[in-house]
């Protein structure tokens, strides 16, 4: 290339345009850019650079200032331009001929690098938030508004103290609004905050492990930590209480006994807990809610089946556009029809 | 010492309630000497509204003839009393003119609840028992504890046991499906392992609600009639023992519309409430003129009566015990449960619990449910291991006959209850240590 002006500046076939840009650059801020000619100049050639080269000398024609008159040179290694550039890009990049014009979702997503996390959020948080609110109907009680309790016509004498209380521990219990959520909270906050439940007279460990309010989907498999569930060991400051029926006390002992007169077989199962540690177990305190609850199936199971959403066969397609399943095409044109989120989307 | 003493000495009324609080339905009843599933009265634990605007609190549903447009007003959530005004209501009104009148001041009650509740609830429930109704004494405890005091030796086929008193089962493992929840609780000689006691939350009301949804989306929208889907579900749901095989059964092909099984699709009329008063089911007519007459472009001058069929909605919904993945849940179903359970405990104690499995519950009412469950249990446990699963014989009051049971024995009830004087003596937090087996503080 040789700009007018008299400075020259090479660009060689495979040589990457930043570099000469560089160049460039340091040759510019030697000729100063007081000088609004070079400067136009200057911003010329970088819009050029950034161009293909024959497109910069196309463009000379229709501006304002005298453009400077570019041509390419021939250099030892100038070759025939492919009319392209090759620029850095970040990211491995299958070849794009493979699926160029799909539209098909799933495989652009397999293709162009996998899905960044944030995307895979959103599809997860989507499809999370449809069996929310499916577990949510599920539970319903399908209670429209309050039903309001029936006042009784006056029989008693004194009418609105019997209505709303005998004591005020009861006028408070009655006339509190809360759900059954609210008490779930209070509790789970109560023990965050004392590491104890109330009524319970020994702690277990305060750093307890905190029922999780990870949706279960994204829970990470809980190592068994000494401070989860079991606050059995912490019951030792009691001392054992003699069991109250005599004859489980018989019973406990002849099941040891039991025990004790096979040892010769090695295949036995192990032995039976003695009365102390039974009693230790049954004594242990009970759980709260959340760690009651039924925990989530091991991960090497199938998938959860899914069904039509139509018929209710086994579900085999997806729609596209809403992820719901369906069986045969027959269900599919319903779906369309009626249920497809783009009906409400 | 003192308190253990006073409380031999105790002269307890002569009454005892047993008041088993479900979320759907109240069992209650008296005990005797010799308590039978008789005395046992069952009744809605809910206010309801009806369509003309009258309020219908407890048993006097039953008087109600139309159950369309039902409102319904449930005190009991997930199996925890929450709405106390309501459940105080309906309570007053059983003790004073229902089926269980009697005043409290004489009588001693039992009342049950759901294990892992919070303990506010738990207090709560304490100081309506004694303050509000004023019982004499009380003993809460947790609905499965009861079910030990059941005859279970003749229910598994083993030996009678030595001597006639109730005393309560050694080793039981007891699933009890009800309407809000599902739970599995071990217990040793009636009393419970807290550590292993695990709950779902898939029982009846799941089902129905899940049935309601696919009978309204695919056939006839019944979302404002809970009732009604309730017997829809009494009537037509089962268990699946082969899922495959019946699902497959349903499906209507294609597009081309085979002759679809009859003994899986059956035909359900719902009622009109001028000739019939409840649905019911029959099986499925799947000529043409069946289907004009349910569309209702029948021309014959037929009585019009509203049917639909139903295929895989009538295992689909009950499936869900099992496997709650179908819905999204991503927890196990009951055998899971079972298993998680069992694996909180030492390895000894598992084969008695295997082969001591009792289910309560209006849940395993469905047929194919204890077979499904005897199955799925087997599946996971080593072939060497007995497994029995059996079901009470009456699912739906057997708590109430455990405490019932326990009640008839007074040495028994003697050493469970608190008094009122004891309460008020010693507080709620001392109460409610008793009631949770915490003895000799």
């Amino acid at each position: 290339m040789r700009v007018n002006g008299g400075e020259r500046v090479l660009v060689g076939e495979g040589e990457r345009v930043e570099q000469s840009l560089e160049l460039f650059k340091l040759r510019r801020g030697e000729l100063g850019t007081a000088d609004p000619f070079t400067c136009s100049r200057a911003f010329l050639l970088e819009l050029s650079i950034n161009k293909t080269i024959k497109t910069a000398i196309m463009a000379t024609g229709p501006l304002r200032f005298r453009t400077p008159h570019i041509e390419e040179l021939p250099t030892a290694q100038s070759r025939q331009s492919a009319g392209f550039a090759w620029v850095p890009v970040s990211g491995a990049q299958d070849d794009p001929a493979k699926n160029w014009g799909t539209t098909n979702r799933k495989r652009q997503r397999q293709s162009t690098g996998g899905q960044t996390d944030q995307q895979k959020e959103a599809v997860s948080a989507r499809q999370q938030r449809e069996v929310e609110r499916r577990i949510k109907d599920l539970n319903s009680d399908n209670s429209k508004e309050t039903v309001e309790i029936p006042k009784k016509p006056g029989q008693q004498p004194s009418g609105g103290a019997f209505k709303i209380g005998k004591t005020t521990g009861t006028k408070k219990i009655m006339s509190s609004g809360k759900g059954l959520q609210h008490h779930l909270e209070d509790e789970q906050a109560e023990i965050d905050r004392t590491g104890r439940r109330e009524g319970e007279v020994d702690a277990p460990a305060p750093n307890a492990q905190r029922a999780s309010k990870t949706p279960l989907h994204r829970r990470k498999p809980r190592e068994d930590s000494s401070a989860s569930n079991s606050p059995a060991p912490a019951v030792s400051s009691m001392p054992p209480p003699a069991i109250p029926r005599g004859m489980s006390m018989d019973t406990a002992a002849e099941l040891v006994q039991l025990d004790d007169s096979d040892e010769d077989g090695e295949n036995q199962l192990p032995g039976l807990p003695s009365a102390a540690e039974m009693e230790a177990l049954l004594n242990a305190a009970p759980l709260t809610y959340a760690q009651a609850r039924a925990a989530s199936p091991p991960p090497g199971l199938p998938p959860p089946r899914r069904f039509c959403e139509t018929c209710g066969y086994w579900g085999r397609a997806r729609c596209l556009k809403c992820g719901a399943m369906t069986c045969s095409v027959v269900c599919k044109d319903e779906h369309d029809q009626s249920k497809c989120l783009k009906m409400y989307a | 010492m003192t308190p253990q003493k006073s409380r031999t000495e105790l002269d307890l009324s002569s009454q005892t309630l047993v008041l088993d609080n479900g979320a759907y339905h109240i069992k209650a009843g008296f005990s005797s000497d010799h308590p039978t599933y008789k005395e046992c009265r069952t009744f809605p634990n809910c206010i309801a509204r009806t369509r003309d605007k009258e309020i219908l609190v407890g048993s006097e549903l039953a008087q109600c003839n139309d159950y369309g447009d039902i409102d319904f007003r449930r005190p009991v959530e997930k199996g925890y009393i929450v709405d106390w005004e309501g459940e105080r209501a309906i309570w007053s009104r059983e003790l004073e003119k229902g089926e269980i009148k009697c005043n409290p001041k004489e009588t001693n009650l039992i009342l049950t609840e759901a294990p892992n509740g919070p303990q506010a609830l738990q207090t709560h429930s304490d100081q309506m028992i004694f303050e509000e109704f004023e019982f004499a004494s009380a003993y809460r405890c947790i609905a499965p504890t009861l079910n030990a005091y059941n005859d279970t030796r003749s229910l598994f086929g083993d030996p009678q046991a030595p001597s006639l008193e109730a005393l309560p089962a050694e080793v039981l493992l007891l699933v009890d499906t009800g309407y809000s929840h599902t739970t599995v609780t071990p217990l040793f000689h009636g009393r419970p392992a807290h550590n292993a006691i695990r709950r779902l939350n898939i029982a009846g009301k799941q089902i129905s609600n899940l049935l309601s949804e696919l009978i309204s989306l695919r056939h006839f929208n019944v979302r404002d009639e809970p009732y009604i889907v309730d017997e829809i579900k009494e009537d037509a749901c089962f268990v699946s023992t082969d899922f495959t095989h019946d699902i497959e059964a349903c499906w209507s092909g294609n597009s081309n519309r085979k002759d679809l099984d009859r003994s899986v699709v059956v035909d359900y009329v719902l009622p009109d409430y001028t000739n019939t008063y409840r649905g019911f089911v029959r099986p499925h007519d799947s000529s043409r003129a069946a289907e004009l007459r349910r569309l209702g472009l029948s021309t014959l001058d037929q009585p019009k009566e509203d049917f639909f069929p139903l295929g895989n909605e009538r295992f689909g919904p009950p499936e869900l015990l099992f496997n709650p993945s179908d819905v999204g849940l991503s927890c196990e179903g009951v055998p899971g449960m079972i298993m998680q359970s069992l694996s909180t405990l030492p390895e000894a104690l598992r084969p008695g619990l295997l082969a001591n499995i009792m289910v309560v519950g209006g849940c395993s009412l469905l047929p194919g449910f204890v077979e499904r469950l005897d199955m799925e249990v087997r599946k996971r446990v080593n072939s060497d291991f007995v497994v029995r699963v059996r079901r009470a014989e009456d699912p739906v009051r057997s708590t109430w006959l455990g405490g019932a049971r326990l009640a008839s024995n007074r040495s028994l009830l003697r050493q469970h209850v608190v008094t009122k004087q004891q309460y008020e003596e010693n507080g709620a937090p001392w109460t409610a240590r008793q009631f949770a087996g915490k003895r000799g503080r």
